[in-house]
């Protein structure tokens, strides 16, 4: 009992749910409106690190740094999405993949700021409980992965995911229903981003001291996945994706069955073959994924039902 | 008779050097229904696509009347003009493959209030608020099952139109808004465009080949060619004239 | 540093660097402008010709300049297999753009992650055999890295005018706007297609050789170089292989002058900057 509270358990338990958090945020951009961005883990690591560094050089409390860092966030968000969001989609693709890989760079280079790959920290959690500390951020961390979830599923129950959805599958004929599609792009976009980077500044903690391997394209890519083999199109997607790769990989491989170190790096080597490989492959034959795609369509017998729920 | 809605001066496109439209001085929307007709490569859709923004315009000016007010709507984009009440149809069928029929009206009917990401609760409101006017349109083109998708090329083109329709446009076009419809729709279609003209004062400009239907339903019709409007004037008038026997009637459906 | 003394710098590192980067262009811009796609696999060809050069050079002790011929053919070999077992089956299946992008870095993946499962993560070194010491514009520079510079353009200036000049290329053109259409004219699509991948994989084999014989060979030699050829190619205009060549040099020679007198990470800033700038101007002009 001890072991799975104050170990390494716990904390590969809080990134994943930090990983589902973002992955069905992705589902969000991608899966219902149809944003192509590589910028995740970018959005990310510049939340995790704004927060840290707001914490340790500006000496502040952890509540205010992680409102700071979500803010900041959404600022640079709005930029970038005011730039590439009204180009195509391989133009938002790349473009946000750059940024990710720039804002990763500049973490390394610029480490008079950032302590570049020596990492960045201590940043101890906000309360003590002792050995129950860990488990009762985690559990933080729980309510607010469900919430997303939560906000990810009303979406598709709401006017707003409709509009969301009509941009995704025809933005013209959007348009010509009046839609300011592009400004609603952008605004979720910096609202989804900013949530991304409140991810990120609630990550610090956990991590205790932040590292540029943390951010890098790498996480956006195992994100794609996870997202692409769970499901794009399902709130549960991410959940289902991420368990599938991280925790597989990472939790269960890594953690709960030991391996001996020589092998570490062929493990490594072998998780990203086979993330390539079930890539090509879910995205050959069976592109909408594990869960499969959304039907909105109701059967007459279960209208009935659906009154009921919301009358 | 109706205020005018848009006042066109000057409108030139070219295609590579060839041009397509060439209308120095036109008023469209003082009737309830008028008709653009042509034969095939006269530039018809081309005007519609340059009023409706989806072209640009070589020089030219376009004027909307709306509210008593002058609108330069040149400047304007796409979705800024179906949301000062310029809306079209679409020749091409187009649709969202994942809403449902009900999805799409509903679509059409929220308005910007109900569309901000934080409102995920406003669902249940705008449904009550948007039942009867929905369940309307539903009853009048009998729609099987308006929680499924629009399945054949018909109900995709009437879901089109009646998306249109809901937006209360003060000015809508249509391409071909009949073309693959069963007659008896394309008589329901009709009927619901005349009572909306004279309900609403809407005024609608139909792009049309079947000329049964623009000599029946128009009051006002234009006859284009090579890209300028030749004649104009009541559907009797304009059927007699010489010109538009000679240059149109031998190809199109009369 | 003198203004001159920079510019001589520039201009030398520059061109040398570039010309792995130019020719690694000219192979990208030929899948992009015959499948209209970003194709982020090109990066392991780059990597897969480093490997199986260094591979005939340093392990079986072959000559480094007879490596180059054998390591790239199977570099080309390798990228026509790739199009036939997936690219071509997704594309026929109607894939879009975004996914096709997403399904390359899948392929991506499995390729330099199975190098590294095969050669295991060391670093290779080449053996070059007697270099000789010259210099060029003041600077000075191996017989190695002159004739690398020197064969590069040269293999990039022949794929120019095979594009160009050849009815060949312009077959490929035909072919990449209306596959059905030309296929009526007498093109055979999947004869076409495979010579432009071979050729795609052939230049990128070489430019990893060449980027891999000024440093060392390892596995993410094509992937870091990625995104660079990606904003060269868009920037040069895609589907113009003049434009990649163009813009080749001018990005390595751009690259270098920010990289003297900053830090790399603002090279690619810069670079990016330009790319973004040049597509809203593109755009704005449509």
């Amino acid at each position: 009992m001890e072991q799975l509270l104050s170990g390494y358990f716990i904390y590969m338990l809080s990134i994943l749910l930090l990983f589902v958090a973002l992955a069905t945020i992705l589902h969000m951009q991608f899966g219902i409106t149809g944003i192509v961005s590589f910028g995740i883990a970018g959005i990310w690591g510049f939340g995790m690190y704004s927060c840290a560094i707001i914490m340790i050089k500006l000496n502040t409390p952890f509540v205010l740094a992680v409102i700071m860092a979500t803010v900041l966030t959404g600022i640079i968000s709005l930029g970038i999405g005011r730039i590439l969001l009204n180009l195509d989609d391989q133009s938002v693709l790349v473009g946000t993949l750059a940024f990710s890989v720039i804002i990763e760079d500049m973490i390394v280079s610029e480490s008079w700021l950032t302590k570049g790959v020596m990492g960045y920290g201590p940043v101890k959690f906000p309360f003590d409980f002792g050995i129950y500390t860990k488990l009762a951020y985690f559990l933080i961390i729980l309510l607010f992965t469900i919430a997303v979830m939560y906000y990810a599923g009303r979406l598709h129950r709401s006017p707003y995911g409709r509009l969301l959805l009509s941009i995704q599958d025809n933005e013209p004929l959007a348009r010509s229903l009046g839609k300011p599609t592009f400004r609603q792009k952008l605004i979720f976009f910096t609202f989804t981003s900013a949530l991304v980077g409140f991810f990120g500044a609630i990550s610090v903690p956990v991590y205790n001291f932040v590292f540029p391997k943390y951010i890098g394209p790498d996480i956006t890519f195992t994100l794609w996945i996870a997202l692409l083999l769970g499901a794009r199109k399902r709130v549960f997607g991410g959940l289902v994706g991420i368990v599938a790769t991280v925790g597989l990989f990472d939790i269960i491989l890594e953690t709960v069955v030991p391996i001996p170190s020589q092998y570490a790096g062929m493990l490594y080597n072998s998780k990203y073959f086979l993330y390539g490989l079930v890539l090509v492959l879910v995205l050959m034959f069976r592109p909408s994924g594990i869960l499969g795609d959304k039907n909105r369509s109701i059967n007459i017998k279960n209208i009935s039902k659906f009154e009921k729920k919301e009358g | 008779m109706q205020d005018k809605k848009l006042h066109l001066k000057n409108i030139i496109k070219r295609f590579g050097g060839r041009k397509v439209v060439d209308i120095k001085d036109l008023t469209l929307g003082t009737h309830g229904i008028e008709g653009l007709i042509g034969p095939n490569g006269a530039g018809k859709t081309t005007l519609i696509n340059l009023i409706s923004h989806k072209l640009k315009m070589d020089t030219g000016q376009i004027l909307y009347y709306a509210k008593g007010n002058e609108i330069d709507i040149s400047k304007k984009s796409f979705d800024q003009i179906a949301r000062l009440g310029m809306v079209r149809t679409n020749q091409i069928i187009q649709d969202f493959q994942s809403l449902t029929i009900r999805d799409s009206l509903l679509l059409s009917l929220a308005t910007a209030k109900y569309e901000r990401f934080y409102a995920i609760f406003s669902e249940k409101r705008l449904r009550k608020s948007a039942e009867e006017e929905i369940q309307k349109y539903l009853d009048y083109f009998h729609f099987e099952n308006p929680d499924g998708h629009a399945l054949s090329a018909g109900e995709k083109k009437l879901l089109d139109i009646i998306r249109c329709l809901m937006l209360k446009p003060k000015f809508l076009l249509m391409d071909e808004p009949t073309s693959g419809l069963p007659q008896d729709q394309t008589d329901m279609v009709i009927a619901l465009m005349r009572r909306k003209t004279v309900e609403e004062g809407m005024s609608i400009l139909i792009v049309e080949h079947n000329l049964d239907l623009i000599w029946g339903a128009c009051e006002n019709v234009y006859f284009m060619a090579e890209g300028e409007i030749l004649i104009q004037g009541p559907p009797d008038e304009v059927r007699k004239n010489k010109t538009v026997v000679k240059k149109y009637m031998g190809e199109g459906d009369a | 540093m003198t203004f001159v003394m920079f510019l001589k710098s520039t201009l030398t590192i520059g061109l040398l660097e570039s010309a792995p980067l130019m020719l690694a262009a000219v192979g990208f811009t030929l899948i992009f402008c015959l499948n209209g796609f970003i194709n982020i696999a090109f990066a392991e060809n780059l990597t897969i010709g480093a490997y199986l050069a260094v591979t005939f050079n340093s392990m079986l002790g072959w000559n480094f300049y007879a490596s180059i011929i054998p390591a790239s053919v199977l570099a080309g070999v390798i990228s026509v297999i790739t199009y036939l077992v997936v690219f071509r089956p997704a594309m026929r299946r109607g894939m879009g753009k975004s996914e096709m992008i997403i399904l390359s870095v899948g392929v991506s993946f499995v390729l330099r992650f199975g190098i590294n499962l095969i050669y295991g993560s060391n670093l290779f070194y080449f053996n070059v055999g007697k270099t000789y010491y010259l210099t060029l514009f003041g600077m000075g520079i191996t017989s190695t890295q002159l004739i690398c510079l020197g064969l590069a353009l040269i293999i990039a200036l022949g794929l120019y005018l095979f594009m160009y000049k050849t009815n060949y290329g312009q077959i490929m053109r035909a072919l990449s706007d209306n596959e059905e259409l030309a296929t009526i004219a007498g093109i055979n699509p999947i004869k076409v297609s495979v010579l432009v991948w071979f050729l795609s994989g052939f230049a990128g084999g070489l430019a990893g050789i060449f980027t891999g014989v000024f440093t060392w060979v390892h596995s993410g030699i094509g992937w870091n170089m990625i995104l660079t050829i990606l904003l060269v190619a868009i920037i040069g205009r895609v589907g113009n292989v003049r434009g990649a060549l163009i813009a080749g040099a001018g990005v390595g020679i751009i690259t270098t002058a920010v990289t003297l007198v900053t830090k790399p990470a603002y090279g690619a800033v810069v670079l990016l900057i330009i790319f973004i700038a040049i597509l809203k101007f593109r755009k704005v002009q449509v």
